[in-house]
This record gives structure tokens, sequence and C-alpha cells, in this order.
């Protein structure tokens, strides 16, 4: 009992969380009505997450620690990982703030329901069992479906709602069914013990391991939208109010990510068949989702779905990190992750104004933004320019930096591949900027009620976008510092 | 003295804080500022060839700030014979394009916000010592150029801009995998970006396997920077995007494209492909000349059978550059210092030329030699515009290589150079001369003689601030053309340096 006590220090981000979340439950009940007490709601929540956030930063050099009998395991990569998805969420609460994608009285549900999806994914980064990580994806997962389909009253809301409880549960049910065969061979569910008994595998074991093992994968394919688990995404992201679209495609993305690296480590640290095996399958799998998200997101006319599907390529180029099984690759993919943030968020920011504007993020409704108003259009590009990959944005060091974890493990032909993906994915964003900066309006009416504070919000976002790809040094270390712990 | 490399490339930027802080509607302002601004920097770059070392090969004005310590990047600049008549050819060309680009309305702040921008990258690539900073600024000066063609551009601007991106980005982002490999390929603890200690490429036993093939690490990567850097020239099969990018870009962008950053491609072998790769690059000599036979035979003939003016040079410039890489292909010091020449001959006549034919356009609004109804699109200018053509002329016939303007002099060394080791593709090369003289001579023909066309008699002769910014390339032309020593003594000692290095393999 003590002990448990006494590990609950470890997991004060958490609760820091939990707390958050039904305090503001409570205040949705005492101001739920009045639109004044609205902001106040949005302050707790925000000050919440900056508490958890700020004792996520303390802890960061700490010593690995597991904890509820090694349910959990508190190390810096997954102390990291929680910093960015802290981030990203409260990216996500000031967009809900400000957009009208969101009906106004269900707001402070959406800030208790993302706390709640973000839990699941503080869950899953920090899992030490096969367990904790069905729950970790469950408790990530149930909450989305709701938020998928927060939009109540919109059709292409419920039905992507639908659409993601379906596929949701199917492959939760797959991944369950991997799980029960994985203990079946190996007899436990506990990481700290699982690459012991591999190593001691006999092969005809070793051989059932590799179809049971990608049973599992089936549950964090889908959660990370990799090729062939990904059909969910687009229709979802686009039928989702905005806020949640961006939420979708940084947080549960991450925290899948996030335990993709841990398990594959897990599993397939030490050489043989199983690990060729399962890198090589990798290898097809992330230059799929790349190939896919970017080459279907060219023909997009809607700018929230075309964003979609670059994020499903983004998360093939994260894969890449995973695939070649060292340090450097999770230091790719940490920094990868914090420079997605900003971009996605900043990407997301403008389309959501966009869509308030107009009603629609059609292509054309971009056209001639520059002359309508001037920062967004400039924010907006240097976005779309850094998820592209061009230097000097932070796009670039991150994609820099996954391209040599490639060549450092000789993985040549998956680089190759990367890099033409640049290539592609560069040829849809360069449109869209030149439909905003090139093409001229038909009215040049400027966009009004874009006040002060979101300016500065959007200028914000795109200060790190630009500073990271210049100064990327100090970002770097502590994506360096950042070491996964496995016994 | 120290600093001044860092002036030079700091300076544009500046410039852009001061343009995009000028209030609306300011927009002499922003010209002027722009003016002083690109003035300022050529002047300090004349002080930098002042202060030049001509005896000694190695980097001068050497500046190296630890940028990543954990990846061995630096923020390190110099410049030797090579590099430093590229950087006076760019502060000069850009000085001349500003002054060219008064007549331009469409936001003005934009315009040469984004110009001073290109000039700041373009002198990153010419200065960088370091691998991964010349990434950067290679990749950096797409930005400012693809809004220039694609706001300021012609008709077709837009389709003319992505495809020069594109194809640009596609050439730079495999040597970006090249230039990672390098990374890797010299192990942990000397591992850097550095392209001086990269230089004698000591990788000859590596091998690297793609999709199941095995390729030699120096010469796969070779072809990797090969191609990055061909784009850029263009060489013979990736020079599509050219002519599209020519025709549809502003006069000005028209200048730095063909003056400047058609350069940047060759400065790319000389300072990269061929110190780091030295046995590819002899072992792939043949192949080189080749290419660059083509090019001079095939632009020539593409010239030759243009209707549109611009069009005719941008094809000019594709076997010019053929000429270069001539030059490159011999790996003698003839044909290398003949090549460096050409690099900087090339870049003042055919500015000219593109300035010209701008002038011309903003009084004629249409370029056409011939309309594509078959009628005359100019006649008579000669008598119309006589000061316009005698400039012309002497843009003309530097471009042609006439003995007396500069690009007869470099032309002649690559030949010179080249002769005795292919043999063969000379012969055919000088064949390249003539068809350019015949390109030209009837083009000037077409437009400059016979009736003079009804509309051509509103034209007016070229004015004072025309005159002004075109003299200094005219004063360029003669004078390299009677006396391009002062050139040849800059590249003279860097060259030979990496002709020996060749030489070896």
């Amino acid at each position: 009992m003590l002990k448990l006590l006494s590990n609950m220090s470890f997991y004060v981000p958490e609760l820091v969380c939990i707390l958050t979340m039904c305090t503001l439950l409570f205040m949705e009940a005492f101001y739920g009505d009045k639109s004044k007490g609205r902001t106040f709601v949005y302050i707790t929540a925000m000050i919440g997450l900056a508490i958890a956030f700020a004792v996520l930063a303390c802890s960061v050099g700490n010593k690995p620690q597991p904890i509820f009998y090694n349910a959990l395991i508190i190390d810096s990569f997954s102390t990291v990982m929680k910093m960015i998805m802290v981030l990203g969420t409260l990216g996500v609460f000031y967009l809900c703030s400000q957009s009208t994608d969101i009906y106004e009285d269900l707001k402070t549900e959406f800030l208790v329901m993302t706390i709640g999806v973000l839990i699941g994914g503080m869950l899953l980064s920090s899992a030490n069992n096969l367990l904790t990580v069905y729950l970790g994806i469950e408790t990530l997962s149930i909450l989305s479906y709701v938020l998928a389909a927060f939009k109540k009253r919109d059709g292409r809301s419920s039905e992507a709602g639908l659409k993601y409880v379906l596929y949701g549960g199917i492959t939760a049910g797959v991944m369950l069914y991997g799980i029960s065969h994985i203990y079946g061979i190996l007899g436990t569910i506990q990481f700290s013990e699982i690459p012991g008994l591999i190593k001691a595998l006999d092969s005809q074991q070793t051989l059932l391991l590799l179809p049971a093992f990608v049973l599992f994968f089936v549950g964090i394919g889908y959660k990370i939208a990799c090729v062939p688990f990904h059909m969910w995404s687009p229709d979802v992201y686009e039928g989702s109010p905005v806020p949640v679209t961006t939420f979708f495609s940084i947080v549960p993305k991450l925290a899948g990510m996030a335990v993709l690296i841990r398990v594959t480590l897990v599993f397939f640290n030490h050489d043989g068949v199983l690990q060729t095996a399962w890198v090589g399958l990798m290898q097809v799998l992330a230059a799929l989702t790349m190939f896919v998200g970017n080459i279907t997101a060219i023909n997009q006319k809607s700018v929230k779905r075309m964003l979609a599907f670059s994020s499903i390529a983004h998360a093939g180029f994260m894969m890449c990190g995973i695939l070649v099984l060292n340090a450097t690759g999770i230091r790719a993919i940490l920094f990868y992750g914090a420079t997605y943030l900003f971009m996605t968020l900043l990407a997301f920011y403008v389309t959501s104004f966009i869509i308030d504007k107009y009603g629609t993020d059609d292509h054309e409704r971009f056209t001639g933004l520059i002359s309508k108003h001037p920062l967004v259009a400039i924010s907006m590009s240097v976005a779309l320019f850094s998820l592209a990959g061009l230097p000097p944005f932070s796009g670039f060091i991150a994609k820099f930096n996954i391209l040599s974890a490639l060549i450092e493990s000789e993985k040549y032909s998956l680089a190759l591949i990367a890099v033409l993906n640049s290539v592609i994915s560069l040829y849809y964003y360069l449109r869209l900027v030149k439909t905003m900066c090139v093409n001229e309006a038909d009215s040049s009416e400027p966009i009004e009620g874009l006040g002060f504070v979101n300016q500065a919000v959007i200028v914000g976002l795109g200060i790190p976008v630009i500073l990271l790809g210049v100064f990327w040094e100090k970002l770097m270390l502590v994506a360096d510092g950042a070491k996964i712990f496995i016994q | 003295m120290e600093n001044l490399l860092s002036c030079i490339l700091w300076l544009p930027v500046v410039g852009i804080v001061a343009v995009l802080c000028t209030p609306k509607g300011k927009d002499n302002a922003v010209r002027w500022i722009s003016l002083a601004v690109t003035t300022i920097t050529f002047v300090l770059t004349l002080v930098l060839y002042c202060n030049f070392d001509t005896s000694m090969s190695e980097m001068q004005f050497a500046i190296k700030v630890p940028w990543i310590k954990a990846f061995h990047i630096f923020y390190s600049l110099g410049v030797d014979g090579i590099s430093l008549p590229m950087i006076i050819l760019t502060s000069l060309l850009f000085a001349i394009c500003i002054m060219s680009s008064w007549t331009i309305t469409k936001s003005v702040k934009g315009y040469f916000a984004l110009l001073l921008m290109l000039e700041s990258s373009v002198f990153g690539v010419f200065m960088s010592l370091d691998f991964f900073l010349f990434y950067v600024y290679w990749e950096i000066m797409l930005l400012p150029m693809f809004f220039l063609i694609a706001v300021w551009g012609g008709e077709n601007r837009e389709y003319a801009a992505i495809k020069f991106f594109l194809y640009t980005f596609f050439g730079s982002i495999l040597m970006l995998v090249g230039m990672v490999a390098l990374y890797y390929v010299t192990g942990q603890s000397s591992s850097s970006f550095d392209i001086l200690a990269l230089q004698g490429g000591n990788f000859t036993n590596e091998m690297v396997s793609i999709f199941g093939y095995d390729f030699h690490f120096n010469k796969l990567f070779f072809w990797f920077m090969f191609i990055g850097f061909a784009i850029k020239v263009p060489v013979f099969p990736f020079h599509t995007w050219l002519p599209h990018a020519h025709v549809q870009a502003p006069t000005a962008v028209s200048v730095i494209l063909a003056g400047v950053l058609l350069k940047m491609g060759t400065y790319g072998f000389l300072r990269i492909s061929f110190p780091i790769f030295p046995e590819a690059s002899v072992h792939y000599s043949t192949a080189i000349a080749v290419l660059g036979v083509v090019n001079v035979i095939y632009g020539a003939m593409c010239a030759m059978a243009q209707t549109d003016v611009k069009k005719l040079i941008a094809y000019s410039s594709v076997s010019h550059m053929g000429f270069v890489m001539l030059g490159l292909a011999a790996m003698t010091v003839q044909g290398m210092n003949g090549a460096v020449l050409q690099m900087f001959n090339h870049g003042t006549s055919t500015a000219m030329m593109f300035l010209l034919v701008g002038i011309l356009y903003e009084r004629s609004h249409h370029r056409w030699i011939i309309r594509p109804d078959g009628t005359k699109g100019f006649g008579g200018l000669f008598t119309q515009l006589p000061n316009y053509s005698i400039i012309f002329i002497i843009g003309m016939f530097a471009s042609l290589g006439l003995p007396g303007l500069s690009g007869f002099i470099s032309e002649a060394l690559i030949f010179l150079g080249i002769y005795e080791r292919f043999t063969t593709i000379t012969v055919i090369a000088v064949f390249g001369l003539l068809l350019g003289a015949a390109y030209l001579l009837w083009m000037f023909k077409r437009m400059f003689f016979g009736e003079v066309i009804e509309e051509c008699k509103s034209y007016t002769d070229v004015n004072a601030r025309e005159i002004f910014y075109m003299l200094p390339l005219c004063i360029a032309v003669v004078v390299f053309g009677v006396y391009p020593t002062p050139i040849l003594d800059i590249m003279r000692a860097s060259v030979g340096e990496l002709v020996t290095l060749l030489s070896r393999f």
C-alpha cells in the first residue's frame, strides 16, 4: 500500500490532468449556461495542463522508474512524449475556444473529453505491459469516438463517429486476440520479461510469435493510421469538427508512435530472424504509408482532407525512425513529433479560420488570401513549406534527422523513397501556397474578425516553426537525452 | 576583415528588414533602399577583391563558428579563386537588376524583399564551406525564386514556377541523400559536413545497396550529386524547366537566373563533385563531355527554331553552359580556367541580352520575332532605336564569341584545354559556335533590319537609367575581352590546385 502511494508521486502529471477533468465537470454544472463563465473554464483547463507540463518538464532527466507493479514505466522518453502531447492539447484548447465548429454549449465537454484522450495517450507512452497498452488504446479510442461525432446535428460528423467506432472496435478485438497469442507463447505480458524470454525461444515458437505480433500491431497501426489500417482516417478527419481533427492528427498519433517504439524495442531489439522479418515488414509499411498518404493528398479539394492525408504520410516518415531500432531513430522521432506539433497546429488554425469565415475549407476559398490577410497567408505558407521539409523551416530538420537515422543504418532504399515522397508532398503543399499567394482573389475585402490575440497566437506558432529550423541544437539535446528504458 | 564575408552575406537581410519596415505607399523609398543595399554589397565585394591574395589557393577570409555541435555542423564561410568571381558577378548583377526593376509596380515591397533574399541565399551558396550550410542556402534560394516567377511573371507563370521548384527540389533532395551518406561514411569520429575535409574522397571500397543492387559508394553518390547540380546548370535531359522559367520570369529574375543561378550548378561541380569524388569524376569525364557537347549543339538547334526572342536567349544559355561543362570535363588547367572564365563571361553577356530583351518588352509588350500568325513582330529597329541597337550589338557579339569581346577568350581556353583529351567532341562543339553565330545573327537580321514595322515607330530609344545600368556590363564585356588577366589571376591558384587533385586519379 505504502509502495503504491509512493508510486503516486511519479504519477503526478496524470493526476493533475484527472483533477482538471473533474474540476471542469463541476464547473460546467455551475457555469454551464453562462457564456461569461466559459472564459473561466478555459483558464482552468489551461492552467491544469500547464501545471502538468511544468511537472513533466521538471522530471525529464530523472532515473527511469517502473511504477504500479511494473504496469507503467516513467522514463525520460515517455516524459518528453507526454510533454509534446500536453502541448498539443493546449494548442487544441485555444483553437476550440475560437472555433465555431464546436457547439458553444458543448465546449466544456470537449475539454473534458480531450483531457481524457490525453490521459489515455500518457498511459500509452509509458505502458510497460501488454494489458496497459490495451487499456491505453481503449481509453484513447472510446473518447475519440465521441469526439469524432461531436457535431451531433451534422450528418458527416456522425458518420465519422460511426466509422471510427466500427474500425476501432474491430481492430481492438484483433489486437486483444494478438495479445492472447503472445501471452500463450511467452507466458507473460510484462515488457521487462519479454526480451529475455524471446531470446530463449526455439525457432518454431519464434515463427509463431511473428503472426501474433502482427495481430497485436493492428491496434497500434490503426491508431497511427498507417497503411493498410488508414482507411478510416480521411473520412473521420474530414467529418470531425476542426479542433477535433487537429487533436486527432497530433495526440493519438504520437501516442501510437510512442507505444510502437516501445513494443518494437521490446520485441525486436536483438538480432535474429524475428528482427529481420519485422524490420522488412515495417519498411514496406512505412514506404506504403508515405506513398498512399502523399499520392492521395494530391487530388483533394478540401484542405482539411488534404492535411489528413498528409498526416498519414508524416506517420510513415516517423515509422522510418522506428525501424532502425537505435537511439538515433528515437531521437529523430521525438524531434519530428515536437516540430510536427507546431506545423500542424499552425496549418489547422488557419484552416479553422477559413472555415469559420466561409463555412467551407474548399481549396478555392484560400484564393488570394495574401491580399485579404497577409499575416494568415504567410503563416500558412510557412507551415506548408515546413511540412514539405524545406529549409530553413523546422520540418526540414525533422526530415533530415529521420534521413540520417536511415542512412546511418544503411537503409538507402527507404531513404530514397522517403525523399522522393518529400518531392511529391511538395507538389500539393506548393499548390495551396500558389492558390493563396499567386492567384488573384475575386474580391479583395480583408478578412475581419481576427482579433489581436488570434494573430498573436498564429505568429507565436509560426516562430517555433522557423526558429527550430535554425537553432535546433537545444531541442536536439532534449530529444537525445530522452532515452527509452527497457530492462 | 574577418567578418567581411558575413557582412556581405547578411547585408541584404538587413535590407529586407528595412524594406519591410518602410511605410505603405512609399514605393520609391523601397527602391532606393534596395539599390543602396545592393550597391554597398557590390562595393564590399570589391573590397574583398582588393584584399584577396591571388597567390594562395587556400580559402581566404575564412570564418568558422559552431552551429550544431551534436552534428558537427559549422557556420563556415570562405572564398577562393573559384568563388570570388562568382561573388563579384552576383553582387554586380543584383545591383543592376534592382535598377532594371524600377518599373515594377505590383507589390513593390514584396518584390524587392524577395530579390534581396535571393541575393543573400546566392551569396550563401558561393561562400559556404560546410555542406549542410551549402544545402540550406541552396534550398532557401528556391523560395524567393518561386514567388518572383509565380507572382511577377508572365501569363503562364504558375506552371513555370511550380515546374522550376519541383525540378530543382528533386535534384537537391538527391543531393541531400548524398550529403548525409558522406557524413556517415567517414565514420563517427571524423564525421563532418566540412567540404574541405571531405576532399580527396577516401571511400572507394565502400558499397551501397539500394533495392537489392550493389553500387560503389563513390560512383553512386557522384551521380546523385551530379543530377542535383545538372538540373541547375541545366544539362541536357534535365533542362526542360529552363525555357518555361525564363520566358515567364520578369526581366530581372531572368537575368539572375541565367547570370547567376545556372552558375551555381557548375560551381557545385567545382566545389563539391570534383573535389569530393575525384576518382568518379575522372572516370566519368567522358560522359560529362558528351553531355556538354549535346548541350552545346542541342541548345543551339533549339535556339535557332525559336520565334520568341526571350526563349531564344534562354536556349542560347543552355548552349553556352554546355561549353562550361566541356571545360570542366577537360580537367586540364586551360579547360578549367576557361570554364570558370566562361561562367563569369556568360554571366555578363547573357545578363545583357536578357536586360535588352526586357527593355524592348517594356515598349512592345510582346517578344515575337515572328508572330504565331506569320507576320513579323519587330522590324527595322536599327533605324528606330540606334543607341539600343549599339548596346544590343555589343551584347550579341560578346555572346557569340567574337574575338575582342569576352566570350571569345573563355571559349578559346576551353577548346585549348579539351582538344587533346576529346578531339572528336571538340570538333563537334566548334560547330556549336557556328550555330551560335547563326541563330544570333539571324535573329538580329529579322529584328533590326528590313522594313520598319508600323508599331515599332512609336518605340522610344533607351533612356538614361537604362543606359546607366547597361554601361557596367558593356564595359565588363569589352574590357575582359581584351584583358582577362585580372579574373584569370584570381582563379589561377585555386583551379591549379583542383586540377592537381584530379590528376592524381
